[in-house]
């Protein structure tokens, strides 16, 4: 492992596109400055277009942002691409398996990218889907999964290359509210297990406030509404919260802002 | 998951690979209307016009098989050299998009000339028979290679690309675990296209100058006005096809066992 602490540091971060049909100019992340110390657990949360997407695009690596800065460990992830080979694991929105490809196959994945040997790749591979709950399916095709158990896989890949950060787009909106709840608590504990730094962009609150940690509430274009660690947040002060978190959504302002970090 | 687990999936997956054979009755049940009607009409025409099964058969045990060889050999040949350029040429469009602005439109010429163009052009053009032959058979389906296998890489979802590219792959691993597997139906699909066309064109090629192969035959049987000998060596290049069509899909069935 090339680096050693998994802290993002933003920067008066921003990020300008060009629309291909007429032209204008679209802010999606304007003047975003946070930091998110190593082995935290964050959620970012905002409604659609707010640029969460935007900004884990930018944080993988696969942006090149307009203006500011971001790095992971001190390092650019789109300038020094290749040094966070093995360092980052995200898992999608859709499962994003290869169809072509076993349970197994999958999951091996990013370890064959990392150039183990075989056998270390079955090894590690096999070990992440029993502890996904995906015992006798490692020979399944992803078209021979449910939903939840694709995403499992999706699971078992990202984590089995034991990443420093654990980055996750929208990852149990699509599934039911009984299977997303389980993935999520897995997801979560799977992640404290590995102490890695865990950020989780979602749209919904509550999905926000399960994860326990922090949350960063976005507005729109791209921007800090709020910064609440509810870590330590006692039931009363939750529930309060929720109101002001959705109003700020609803009203795109920070005015009745709550505690900040 | 224990050794043994794993050995029991990858036995699973061995036995799904397994494919029954299936007796294709209805086909066996056309072929065998349409030869008993051939030989109804043969009792009614003149034998050089439609011969009986009878004189067929005599002509198919008599030819020269080695012809079928030479041919076979020609084909297999050119499908592996214009498989390697197409590919080739594919990957370098894909991987600088001017080569391909300005590629593609000779492509599409190439694929728009007709194959006995081709073949007149290869006898004006070239003196050595063999290089005759390969020349036109290259270039008439490494066209198709290179279209099928650069539209493929191109439709790769962009889904699939960003969770690859998350993993930060090199530029081989890019192409060996994603665009090469990803692209598989297509390249399958450009290699039955090409073998139907490879086979007809190759015996077009032959009628022209070879002395082997079953172009040459089919030559050989109209210079000797042996009727008989055409049909049968008809009924040769159909089976071929058949027999090769056949094969491929039974590797497509499978190497794409996932889409079942």
């Amino acid at each position: 492992m090339k680096t050693d602490s998994a802290d993002i540091e933003v920067s008066r971060l921003s990020m300008r596109f060009q629309q291909t049909i007429t032209g204008d100019e679209v802010v999606a992340i304007r003047q975003l400055d946070f930091r998110i110390g190593a082995g935290e657990m964050v959620a970012i949360v905002g409604q659609t277009g707010c640029g969460k997407s935007t900004f884990l695009n930018i944080l993988i690596g696969l942006e090149r942002p307009t203006g500011g800065r971001i790095t992971i460990g001190g390092r650019e992830p789109y300038a020094e691409f290749d040094h966070f080979r093995g360092v980052l694991a995200t898992v999608f929105q859709q499962d994003r398996l290869l169809p072509w490809r076993s349970a197994m196959d999958n999951v091996k994945l990013p370890l064959e990218l990392l150039g183990l040997a075989a056998a270390e790749q079955t090894l590690r591979a096999a070990s992440w889907l029993e502890r996904l709950g995906l015992n006798g399916f490692e020979g399944a095709y992803p078209h021979e999964l449910s939903g939840g158990m694709r995403q499992r896989v999706a699971l078992a890949r990202a984590f089995v290359v034991e990443p420093k950060l654990l980055l996750a787009d929208e990852a149990f909106g699509h599934l039911d509210e009984v299977t997303a709840a389980a993935l999520r608590k897995t997801f979560i504990d799977l992640a404290r297990g590995q102490g890695s730094t865990a950020v989780l962009v979602t749209h919904q609150l509550e999905e926000a406030i399960e994860l326990g940690g922090r949350i960063l509430v976005f507005g729109r274009p791209g921007h800090i509404l709020a910064d609440i660690d509810i870590a330590n947040c006692p039931p009363a002060r939750l529930a309060t919260l929720r109101g002001e978190i959705q109003e700020m959504l609803q009203t795109n302002s920070p005015s009745r802002r709550p505690e900040q970090n | 998951m224990d050794k043994k687990t794993l050995a029991t999936s990858e036995a699973a997956g061995a036995v799904e690979a397994r494919m029954p054979f299936r007796f294709p009755r209805e086909a066996v049940l056309v072929l065998l209307a349409l030869a008993v009607v051939w030989q109804i009409i043969s009792f009614f025409v003149p034998p050089f016009v439609v011969p009986g099964l009878d004189r067929i058969w005599k002509s198919l045990v008599s030819l020269r098989y080695d012809f079928v060889l030479v041919t076979l050999a020609r084909v297999i040949a050119a499908l592996i050299i214009s498989f390697v350029l197409g590919i080739a040429v594919a990957v370098t469009m894909y991987l600088w998009p001017a080569v391909e602005r300005y590629g593609r439109p000779l492509v599409r010429l190439l694929m728009a000339v007709p194959v006995v163009c081709w073949i007149l052009f290869s006898v004006l053009w070239f003196k050595w028979v063999e290089f005759r032959i390969a020349f036109v058979l290259i270039v008439v389906c490494a066209p198709v290679f290179v279209v099928d296998f650069l539209d493929g890489m191109k439709g790769v979802p962009q889904e699939l690309r960003a969770m690859l590219r998350s993993f930060r792959p090199s530029r081989m691993q890019f192409f060996t675990k994603l665009l090469l597997p990803a692209t598989l139906p297509a390249i399958l699909t450009s290699w039955k296209i090409n073998l139907s066309l490879a086979i007809r064109v190759v015996t077009m090629a032959e009628l022209v100058g070879a002395v082997s192969g079953v172009g040459y035959g089919l030559v050989l049987a109209q210079e000797l006005f042996s009727v008989a000998d055409v049909f049968a060596w008809t009924v040769v290049l159909v089976v071929i096809l058949f027999a090769l069509e056949a094969l491929l899909n039974r590797v497509e069935t499978r190497m794409l066992r996932w889409r079942t």
